[in-house]
Order: C-alpha cells, then sequence, then structure tokens
C-alpha cells in the first residue's frame, strides 16, 4: 500500500529497475565477444571502486571538517597549509602519511585477529553504506529493508572492535573493547525503537520510499512536522547515535584521557586510519539516516520547486539535487555531532548505561507508542 | 604563639623529652661567635617524639593539626649526628612549630610519626632512603623517589656519587 | 593466545567455582546463587599517561571498572634538587626552583628568596619590589590555576577549554616574558627583590589584562565549571572530608577544598598580602560542597576557579598602590648567608611550598629543602581510589592538581 502511495505521490515507481553498476555496464561500449560473467564482475568492481571512492571522499571531507570545526570553536584556524586554500588536501596529506607509516603489531597480539579487525570494521561501516539511494534514480543496492540493513552491518562494526581490543594484549585496549560492547548493545535498543517511531508514521523500511513519503507540502512535508512524537524520538535518536557512533560525550571506548585511544591502542599507520575512517563514516551514516526519516531525505523546498517547474525525478538535474540535499541535511547532523564533541566532557560508564537503559530506552517505548497512537487517530478522524 | 611559650605550654602539660630551644643569636666577634639567623627550633629527644607530636597535637593550646614537612639534615660530614626536621602548623591559631631532634649516625633509628599523623608517610619514606634513616613502625617502608636498589644514602655528605648505573656512564 | 588480562597467576579454578550457595538478603529474601570468582586485574597508569600529567605511575587493580586499590610510584622525574642545592652558590640555586613547579615558577622564586632572606636579617625589601613580587606571583598564580582547569577539563574529556584557558595564560607568558625575558622558568625574583623594573607600560597592560579576563573567567565558569556533565563526573567524587585533608596534611586548594578555611596568605601574610586583605582585597574561596560533598572534586576545582579571580582583584590592589621606587635591596654580588636555619613556606598555587634552608655562613647551603605541595597532596589519592570507577580516577588525580616536577623535584 505504502509502495503504490509512494508512485502515487511521485507519479512513477520509486525504484526503476536498474542500478549504478547497470547503468555503468550499459553505458560502457563493450564489445560482445567478452563473456558474459567477465563483464559483471568487471561491472560490479567498478561500481564498487566508485561506491568506495565517493565514499572516501565524504569522509575524508569529514575529516577535514572536523579539523576546521575543532579549530573554529577553540579559537584556532586548523588546518591552512595543505593544498593551499584552508588546507583542503589536509586529510590526504594525513591519508599518505598513514599509508607511509610502519605497520606495527604488538609481540604478544594475537596476529590473525589484528589483522581482521579493521577490515571488518571498515568493511561493515561500508557494506552499511551501500543501503543508501543517492537519489531517486541512483542507487547501489537496492533495499527494501534499507533500515534492517543499515542498523544490522553498522552494529557489526563492534565486533571488529572487541577484536581489535582483545588482539591488541593490552589492558587499556581491552577495556576500550569492554565499553564499546556494553555501551552499543545498551544503546542499540534506543537507536532501534527511536527509528520504529517514523517508521510508524512514513510505513516503510526503504529510504526511498520513507523520502518520497515526505514529498508533500512543496517538499517541505517532513516526518517530524507531522507528529509531535517525532521530535523526542529525533532527540532520542540523536543521543543514541552519538553513543554508537563513539563520539564524545560518549567517546568512552576511546577516552583519550582514561583509555589513551582504547581499542585502537596498538594500532599505527593505515589499520589505524581504518578505525578512524569507520568513526567518520559512521557519523555520516547515521546523520543521513537521521535526515532520511525525520528531515525529508531528499525532499526540500528545492526539490518541491524543481517538481512544481515540471521537472522529471529521473532527470540528471533532479538526482544531483536530490543527493546534494540529503547530503547537506547529513552535514548538519554532522557538524551537530562535532559541535557536541567539542564542546563537552565526556560522562562516565555507569552514567552511560543508566542514561541507555534506564530512561533512552522507557522513553524511546513511549514515542513509538505515541506515534502509533497519533497515526492511528489521524486514519480514524480522517478517513 | 613563639617558641618559648609553646615549649613553656608543652612542659606545664607534663610532655617530656624537650631539650630546650634553638634561637636565633645575633653574631659576636669577640667570642668568636658566628651567631645564628633565620627561625628557632625545639629541640627534642627522638626518643620521645611520638609522645611529643601527640601533645603538639592534642594540646589543646597549641592544636598543631598539619604536619607540613618531616626531613633531615646532615649538617656536617665528620659530625656526629643527623637532625630530624618536622614543621607543624596550626590552623587555629595559626602559629607554626619548627622541631629538631639530633640523632645520633651510630643508631640511625626514630619511630614513626605515621601514628599521629599520617601526612608523615611518604615523608618519612623519602627521609628514609635519603638518609638511612629507619622509622620504626612504619607501615611502608619501600623507597619512593630512588629506584628500588640504589645504593647509599644521596643527601648525606659522605656520599659519593655512583660512577655508573645499570651500565650507564653517569661522569 | 594473546591474553594478559591478568598478571595474578592463575587459580585453580575448579576451587573457585562453588557449589549452589545461598545466603540472605537483608531483606529476608533468600537467594541463590553460583558463586563465579574472577582475579582483579593490574592496570599501570602511567609512566605515560595523560591522566598523570607528567611522568608518575599509578598502579590499579580494578575489578571491571571498579578500582580496588592503588599505589602510587613516584620518582621518574627526581632531578636531585636538594643535593643541588648543597653543592651551588646561593644565587646560582634560583634556576632550579623554576624547575620543580614549572607551572608557577615565580612562586618557586619566591619560597626560595624568602626562605634566604629569612637569614639575612639587615635586609630591606624595597616596597616596589613587594608589589612586583606580588603581582607576578599572582599572575603566575592565575597561569597555574588556567593549567589546572584546562587539564582537568581533558581529564574529564572536555577539551575545549583547555585551549580557551591556554589563550589567557599564552597572555600572561607574554607578559612575563617581557618584564623578565623567559616564558616558563623565569628567576625573576631574586634574593633581595627582583631583578628587573617593570618596562614602560608593562603595569597598564597587566591592568588591561585584568579586565579582559575577569570577562572570560565568567565563560570558562559557565563552560566547564557549571556544565551539568562535568558536575555530575566530579561532584561526590574523591571526597577528602574535613578531617582526613588535615590528617594527610593537604594544603592549598586541596584543603581548602575541604572546607578548611586557611590561606598562608592571609592568616600568615608575607609580601604585601597582610595589607592586601586588610584593604578588602581579596577573599579565601573555600570549597562549600554546593553541587555534591565538601570535600568533593568538584568542590577543589572550583575553589582554583574562584581563585584565579582573587588574584586578579589582588593584581588590581597592586597596581593601585605601586609606586616608583627601587626594586632590590642591598644585594653584594656574591652572596654570603649569614649562619643560620630557617623554614619559609608560602602560598604556591598547589598548597604550601616550604623551603628549609641551612647555612654555616658560606657560599653554599649545607642543606636546602624543598617541601613541594604536590607531593603531599598526591599521597591521598591511594585513599581515594578504591570503591572508585577508573574514569573517577583520572578525575581524582586531575582534582589533586600535580605537578610532577615538584613531587620527585
Amino acid at each position: 500500500m505504502i509502495q503504490e502511495q509512494a508512485d502515487a505521490v511521485l507519479g512513477h515507481p520509486v525504484h526503476p529497475d536498474s542500478n549504478v553498476f547497470v547503468r555503468i555496464l550499459e553505458w560502457l561500449p563493450l564489445p560482445e565477444i567478452i563473456p558474459g560473467w567477465v563483464v559483471t564482475f568487471g561491472g560490479v568492481m567498478l561500481g564498487m571502486s566508485i561506491f568506495l571512492a565517493v565514499m572516501s571522499v565524504l569522509v575524508m571531507f569529514c575529516v577535514w571538517l572536523e579539523r576546521k570545526v575543532s579549530g573554529h570553536i577553540q579559537c584556532r584556524t586548523g588546518p591552512m597549509y595543505a593544498g593551499g586554500w584552508h588546507g583542503w588536501a589536509q586529510s590526504l596529506a594525513d591519508g599518505v602519511k598513514l599509508l607511509l607509516k610502519e605497520d606495527m603489531i604488538p609481540k604478544d597480539a594475537d596476529r590473525t585477529l589484528f589483522w581482521i579487525a579493521p577490515a571488518i570494521v571498515l568493511g561493515s561501516i561500508f557494506g552499511a553504506m551501500v543501503a543508501f539511494p543517492l537519489s531517486y534514480d541512483w542507487w547501489f543496492g537496492r533495499m527494501d529493508l534499507g533500515v534492517f540493513a543499515i542498523l544490522a552491518l553498522s552494529s557489526t562494526t563492534t565486533i571488529g572492535v572487541v577484536m581489535a581490543g582483545w588482539a591488541s594484549a593490552s589492558k587499556w585496549s581491552l577495556y576500550g573493547a569492554m565499553r564499546e560492547a556494553a555501551q552499543v548493545v545498551a544503546y542499540e535498543i534506543p537507536l532501534g525503537l527511536s527509528l520504529l517511531a517514523p517508521l510508524f508514521v512514513l510505513g516503510t523500511f526503504s529510504l526511498t520510499e520513507a523520502s518520497a513519503m515526505q514529498s508533500g507540502w512543496f517538499g517541505m512535508k517532513w516526518a517530524i512536522f507531522t507528529n509531535p512524537f517525532l521530535l523526542p524520538a529525533f532527540l532520542i535518536y540523536v543521543v543514541a547515535a552519538l553513543a554508537e557512533t563513539k563520539r564524545a560525550p560518549f567517546d568512552l571506548p576511546e577516552a583519550e584521557s582514561e583509555l589513551v585511544a582504547g581499542f585502537m591502542t596498538e594500532y599505527s599507520g593505515i589499520r589505524w586510519s581504518f578505525f578512524f575512517f569507520e568513526e567518520y563514516a559512521a557519523m555520516l551514516l547515521m546523520s543521513v539516516l537521521g535526515a532520511f526519516f525525520w528531515f525529508g531525505g531528499f525532499e526540500s523546498p528545492l526539490t518541491g520547486a524543481l517538481r512544481a517547474s515540471g521537472m522529471e525525478d529521473t532527470s540528471l538535474v533532479f538526482s544531483l539535487v536530490c543527493f546534494g540535499t540529503v547530503l547537506f541535511k547529513g552535514f548538519v547532523g554532522i557538524f551537530l555531532m562535532m559541535w557536541l564533541r567539542w564542546t563537552l566532557p565526556r560522562v562516565r560508564i555507569d552514567q552511560v548505561m543508566t542514561m541507555g537503559y534506564k530512561y533512552l530506552t522507557p522513553l524511546a517505548l513511549f514515542c513509538v507508542l505515541g506515534a502509533a497512537s497519533w497515526e492511528a487517530l489521524q486514519h480514524l478522524i480522517f478517513s | 604563639m613563639e617558641l618559648q611559650a609553646i615549649h613553656d605550654t608543652l612542659k606545664a602539660a607534663g610532655v617530656v623529652g624537650l631539650l630546650g630551644c634553638d634561637e636565633p643569636r645575633p653574631a659576636n666577634k669577640k667570642e668568636k661567635d658566628p651567631g645564628r639567623a633565620g627561625m628557632p627550633f625545639l629541640l627534642v629527644d627522638p626518643a620521645e617524639i611520638v609522645p611529643l607530636l601527640t601533645a603538639c597535637r592534642d594540646e589543646s593550646r597549641l592544636q598543631f593539626d598539619l604536619l607540613i614537612d618531616l626531613t633531615a639534615s646532615d649538617p656536617a660530614a665528620d659530625g656526629d649526628d643527623l637532625w630530624v626536621l618536622i614543621q607543624l602548623l596550626s590552623l587555629k591559631y595559626r602559629h607554626r612549630l619548627a622541631i629538631k631532634a639530633h640523632l645520633p649516625k651510630s643508631a640511625l633509628s626514630i619511630a614513626s610519626a605515621t601514628a599521629v599523623y599520617r601526612a608523615a608517610n611518604w615523608h618519612e619514606r623519602e627521609c628514609s632512603e635519603m638518609f638511612g634513616i629507619t622509622f620504626e613502625g612504619h607501615p611502608d617502608p619501600r623507597k619512593i623517589l630512588l629506584p628500588d636498589d640504589w645504593k647509599g644514602f644521596p643527601l648525606r655528605k659522605d656520599y659519593e656519587f655512583p660512577t655508573e648505573y645499570h651500565g650507564i656512564s653517569c661522569e | 593466545m594473546s591474553n594478559s588480562t591478568s598478571n595474578t597467576p592463575e587459580k585453580d579454578h575448579k576451587s573457585s567455582y562453588r557449589a549452589e550457595e545461598r545466603r540472605t538478603l537483608s531483606s529476608g529474601e533468600e537467594e541463590f546463587f553460583f558463586d563465579v570468582k574472577t582475579s582483579d586485574m593490574e592496570v599501570n597508569m602511567g609512566p605515560q599517561h595523560p591522566a598523570t600529567h607528567g611522568v608518575m605511575r599509578v598502579l590499579i587493580r580494578c575489578d571491571g571498572e571498579l578500582v580496588t586499590g592503588s599505589q602510587v610510584h613516584l620518582g621518574y622525574l627526581h632531578r636531585c634538587a636538594e643535593k643541588i642545592g648543597e653543592n651551588v652558590e646561593w644565587l646560582q640555586y634560583l634556576p632550579y626552583t623554576d624547575r620543580y613547579d614549572y607551572l608557577a615558577a615565580m612562586n618557586n622564586n619566591l619560597g626560595y628568596s624568602m626562605a634566604v632572606e629569612a637569614l639575612m636579617p639587615g635586609l630591606e625589601i624595597p616596597r616596589r619590589a613587594v608589589l612586583l613580587r606580588t603581582i607576578n606571583v599572582e599572575l603566575n598564580r592565575i597561569a597555574s590555576h588556567l593549567v589546572a582547569y584546562g587539564t582537568y577539563g581533558l581529564d574529564i574529556g572536555a577539551i575545549t577549554p583547555f585551549l580557551y584557558a591556554f589563550r589567557e595564560r599564552e597572555w600572561i607568558q607574554a607578559l612575563f616574558e617581557k618584564i623578565c625575558g623567559a616564558r616558563l622558568t623565569y628567576s625573576y625574583i631574586r634574593i633581595g627583590g627582583v631583578f628587573n623594573d617593570a618596562p614602560p607600560g608593562w603595569l597598564k597592560e597587566v591592568g588591561h589584562f585584568c579586565d579582559v579576563f575577569e570577562e572570560k573567567w565568567k565563560e570558562y565558569r559557565d563552560l566547564l565549571a557549571l556544565n551539568h556533565i562535568f558536575i555530575k563526573r566530579t561532584a561526590h567524587v574523591g571526597v577528602i572530608p574535613k578531617d582526613m585533608a588535615i590528617d594527610f596534611g593537604l594544603t592549598g586548594p586541596m584543603l581548602r577544598g575541604s572546607g578548611v578555611d586557611f590561606d598562608l596568605r592571609r592568616d600568615m601574610p608575607y609580601m604585601a598580602y597582610g595589607e592586601a586583605y586588610e584593604a578588602g582585597a581579596f577573599k579565601v574561596p573555600v570549597g562549600s560542597g554546593e553541587k555534591g560533598e565538601l570535600g568533593d572534586s568538584w568542590d577543589r576545582f572550583y575553589v582554583r576557579v574562584e581563585e584565579m579571580m582573587e588574584s586578579i582583584k589582588l593584581v588590581r590592589w597592586c597596581l593601585g598602590v605601586i609606586e616608583d621606587g627601587p626594586i632590590i635591596g642591598e644585594i653584594p654580588k656574591v652572596i654570603k648567608v649569614p649562619a643560620g636555619e630557617a623554614y619559609v613556606g608560602i602560598e604556591n598555587p598547589r598548597g604550601e611550598l616550604g623551603h628549609y634552608v641551612h647555612s654555616d655562613g658560606g657560599k653554599v647551603a649545607v642543606r636546602c629543602r624543598v617541601r613541594g605541595p604536590s607531593f603531599t597532596n598526591i599521597a591521598v589519592v591511594e585513599e581515594l581510589m578504591p570503591g572508585t570507577l577508573l574514569a573517577d580516577s583520572v578525575a581524582i588525580i586531575g582534582s589533586t592538581d600535580i605537578v610532577i616536577g615538584e613531587t620527585d623535584r
């Protein structure tokens, strides 16, 4: 029913039957002698490379942004030299440095686990990112249950973190891993519950459909404006997302003044940068997810105006606007996370647990109930 | 309260071990006395140090509730004594008391003040490793600033500087 | 397998599993449980650890996040200051005093100079020197407390206040650079006075600094000291009751944080403090248990925050009364100190800095004892740690505001 509704809103099916990989393959002038499986394999590889490149650039931009934001919050300028204009190439320079650094493994470390851990962390977070549509027309993996995929894959990073902490053969790392495990388990529940509230309102697990459902009111029929229970749900989501992404004030697994980087104490060079990447990728993930389910996803007055001017949803300009809109919303969220990090002190582990289990979980349940009741009432009254 | 008055108060309270006051005096050229500038000290018998400190702390007209410092001094390499120096402070009466006990180098042992003031704990540990004084009844007689295997007592005047430490030349 | 979770030898696991046990709860209810014994973990906080503010080692025994015991190991920064004091001339020792509490070098200079001056009965210190000393010592106190403020924020996880605090500290250091040429190890306060007069316009700039700092101070207080998370992290943590503080010989903000109203500047005045206090130039902030219990980490921290403001008032007062005049008393080139002994304690930012100097009338000291406040203050940590969480142990060490240069000397 929802899909039909969404299709009706957009005037065409929200999932065109092709994804970015297939498009690339169709676009390439390939001679016919190449066997089909080679084409498919090559296409997937190419698509993955593009995907990784896009995401990596975004993450690098996040890192640069964090430095600039923290710098300006702290009355500094942040990076200014690398690349010339406001140190735009700082992340690239750091990346080169990290690649060239010695990759050290402690003598007592469990080498296998030590090697696998960063891969799991990075792999799962990029895996979760596959579920994101870039616009109504562009996407990498078709996911009707996109939210589930994102939540499931993004919490897999915890396994990598615990592995890293255990394999490092350092007590401080183990502490970091323990804290990560405890914290993520505690906050997975309110995170999922708080997401349930907009899911009730929007009636879909698919991100594209969720966005399409919010396209009314000249692109401003955002979920958060349609149901009073979604604002508290969003606040819970913000707190839970901060805890999930290990961002201050919930950066206990890293806690540089207590555990001195926690689970990644023993990592160096490019392996360490995987964890670093994961942190920013997770921030992007959580911000964009919030944008999709509370703040209209691709929708904004700009898309409203384009639609009013008769532009097709599948056109290139419209897709670019959609992509830009969702990225902008995501970066607003990321900026908020950075702002909080550079302002607030860190909470203590028992306070984290208390907040997660005793306050956020019941509150999130209440929000779900409230949002669902509100929707039911609306149905009763208006239909 | 001046030192003499403190001395008298303690004496009146029946405290034993008081050996008088070490007061500053002007130089006297005739008798070739260089004089003694600075601050007065209360001279005490090291054997009676714990009851004396207890009295200083508990005597209602003194109330030296803070042990500020406990240290020692080796005034001369050829001297017979080490000095144990204790600084007390009263928060209520805002006066200080400096105590000096002459400890013969042949028997460097004195009762620990930790039972009276817990502040003495680390000061005594430091004093012990630097001067080789044994504090009887100290709860934790480890070295504190020096490595556990350090030889000798560095702040003694007869201390000989080591030429190497674990293969590291110190010259 | 890489598993270094425990330093303690493996116990016989069979004996640590006890059969079904039964215990009666205080409610009268009976409870059955399997008691699985786990061994505690010993972790080294330090020597290289940001929470120890230098090179100190705290050996912590933990049961998970819970700290069950701790032991402080010092000596990593021991530089034999006292032995050096017996081997260099009186004035030559002055630069060494800069190096024990390197965050408050002016105060150390003053403490040592006053101790030596106590052995020189005829020496008179000119009034301008007294006031210049007071101004610089108080500015240094602000700088030191700014570091305490900033690093405590870091310990709790707030990074930004640290940089704000250092911005103001930078200004103070620039002021010091103008008056004595050094930014950290000043050696400015000499035996008999100070060695350099304030350059033209310097006093005016100090006044300007006071104006700006007063505004900033309010921001800093609201940003960190009154931050809700910060209060949650520090209130009720590391509580030192009054009697315990006295028993451990704590001094300075540690003592005042426990509600003991004692400040050497007011109660045993030296330099211009007595006069300033009579004129109502400063108060002595004392912990009140406002946000938690009396003597908790927050109280100690807040005493320091308030002291910064009192120091500003003191500096202002000094600026109002300072006049032109000589800046150093009659001191010979090679100082010979009359024979005698003296102990002088002054109020350092961290507590009472005491110098016991013993002269036999020669060019060098017979004994030069330094009683550093950090050394005594850190002793209380071992007592406070058991029963707290690992994160609290960082908060406790931070609230003592130690400088390792001073504990180890």
